[in-house]
């Protein structure tokens, strides 16, 4: 056996709840779904994150992160030019249904990338920013992780996989804070929820591409009641 | 065409191809009149006088009645200049059953600065098995208002329809002075959706209400003010300078009353026409 390659350990790095995004502060309307008594326990916090994974959300990102990655591994190492992926920023940019869900792509999008770049320097990083500042764009999250994976090489379904887990992980421990729920119980959510990663990781690959995009009308409905919400402890 | 809804004892095995039905409309307007028609069979489109101080009126009916798997309806309306418009649906869009095919229906809405465009569909009806696809596009420049929404109906809920096959994809571009501000699409494709409580939570109705419009926060929270006392679910926020109000339901006219009351504020509010719908909505 071998050792695994760098390329591994740096998607750990990245998608790890230690790397400076905030992840932590996003809870993707979940705050408001524990307030109204939607998500209240282990089994409605599975069930709350499978149905963002596979038709929200996660779906969404899915098809952004499959495009941009391919994008990507289209450019040069030397010549690449960030216009190549103007079209799938501008879409990622655009496609938020509510201003919280809009923040939490773009604050994390835009310190993923700067965090990648403070440590792993590569002159395109600052190329793509003044390019999306030029157009008042933000990088989308998935769109971001999903440049940098294919500039570390780290093929697709990898990739994909570690970035829904990690999203998926996220909202595990943004409902162990806020119902609150064990430790325990977090990691039986994690468990859980393996098998839905990877079911969307594999319908992501394969979807054609009029059928992209997702919505969720109660997501929805709890990002926005969200901005009213009372005592808030997230972001969105 | 009916064969495709009506069970029969003498349906052939394998019953040759249904013709596809090929919708389209254009309509322009500047100062203040039509200024462009064209349309083509099953869509029509009337022109009833609108009250005194209310914009020139368009109605759209779709003369088949309903529409089926390989549809296709076309629709563009244009405003050229500071002129006001009406674009409405003269009644409920049926979609029945489809044997496989979609019903593709493009909407492409554009408004001149100063202009003022009003685009009222009112409910799509899916019937169980039914396969939609929709997509509609805003293209708005300078101070162009546009008021824009869908309602979608899943299952004649009436007689106790659920939709528990088929396809609803609604999908939304809107872009100011050419540039994307808004995209996104609903795509259901999976009845655990309408059940799971992250999706329709068993809501058998949604819609949605898009405003652009200059000054879109003080809409918001006047929005927000009329829903407060509404018994369904529903929020108004603003992402990108535009003003969009969702609803969700198990009770589609619980919806639809709240969206007449939404959209009355809005269009006069913004297009100064009267606070009250068209008088198509309620016929």
């Amino acid at each position: 056996m071998s050792l695994p390659s760098a390329t591994l350990l740096r998607l750990m790095a990245w998608l790890s709840p230690s790397f400076p995004v905030g992840a932590f502060s996003y809870s993707h309307g979940l705050e408001y779904a524990v307030e109204s008594g939607l998500v209240r326990d282990l089994p409605t916090t599975v069930d709350w994150i499978t149905t963002v994974l596979l038709h929200g959300s996660g779906r969404i990102d899915a098809d952004l992160f499959v495009q941009a990655h391919g994008i990507a591994c289209g450019l040069g190492a030397v010549d690449d030019d960030p216009a190549a992926l103007d079209e799938i920023s501008i879409l990622a940019d655009a496609w938020r249904g509510t201003p919280e869900l809009a923040l939490e792509s773009s604050a994390q999008g835009n310190a993923f990338v700067l965090a990648v770049d403070a440590a792993w320097p590569d002159p395109f990083w600052s190329r793509w920013r003044s390019h999306l500042k030029a157009d008042r764009r933000q990088p989308a999250y998935a769109v971001a992780v999903a440049v940098a994976a294919a500039r570390a090489d780290i093929p697709l379904p990898t990739a994909l996989a570690a970035f829904l887990h990690a999203f998926a992980a996220n909202l595990v421990s943004a409902a162990v804070r806020l119902i609150p729920l064990g430790q325990s119980d977090g990691q039986r959510a994690i468990a859980a929820l393996e098998a839905v990663v990877l079911h969307a990781t594999d319908a992501a690959l394969v979807r054609p591409p009029e059928d992209r995009g997702g919505g969720l009308p109660m997501l929805d409905w709890c990002s926005i009641s969200h901005e009213t919400q009372y005592t808030r402890l997230f972001r969105s | 065409m009916f064969d495709a809804i009506l069970p029969s004892e003498n349906r052939p095995v394998s019953p040759p191809p249904l013709p596809r039905m090929t919708g389209r409309a254009e309509l322009a307007f500047a100062d203040g009149r039509l200024a462009h028609l064209y349309q083509q069979a099953p869509l029509r489109v009337l022109f009833p006088t609108p009250p005194t101080g209310e914009p020139v009126q368009a109605a759209l009916v779709t003369t088949s009645g309903g529409l089926t798997g390989g549809d296709r309806l076309t629709l563009t309306a244009s405003v050229r200049d500071g002129s006001r418009a009406t674009v409405i649906a003269s009644a409920a869009e049926k979609l029945y059953r489809s044997t496989g095919d979609d019903v593709d229906i493009d909407v492409a809405l554009s408004v001149a600065d100063g202009g003022w465009l009003e685009f009222l569909p009112q409910e799509t009806i899916l019937f169980d098995g039914a396969r939609l696809r929709r997509l509609t596009r805003i293209d708005a420049s300078g101070s162009a208002q546009v008021l824009a929404g869908e309602m979608l109906v899943f299952g004649r809920t009436a007689r106790g329809e659920r939709f528990t096959r088929g396809l609803a994809r609604d999908e939304w571009r809107v872009q100011r002075d050419g540039r994307l501000v808004w995209a996104d699409a609903l795509h259901v494709d999976d009845p655990a959706v309408l059940s799971a409580s992250a999706g329709f939570a068993g809501a058998v109705a949604c819609a949605t209400a898009l405003l652009l419009t200059p000054e879109p926060l003080a809409w918001r929270d006047a929005v927000r003010e009329l829903l407060a006392s509404h018994g369904g679910r529903a929020g108004a926020t603003v992402v990108n300078g535009l003003l969009l109000v969702r609803w969700l339901d198990s009770d589609a006219q619980r919806l639809r009353a709240s969206f007449g009351q939404v959209w009355s504020l809005l269009r006069h509010g913004t297009g100064g026409g009267a606070a009250r719908m068209p008088r198509l909505w309620d016929i």
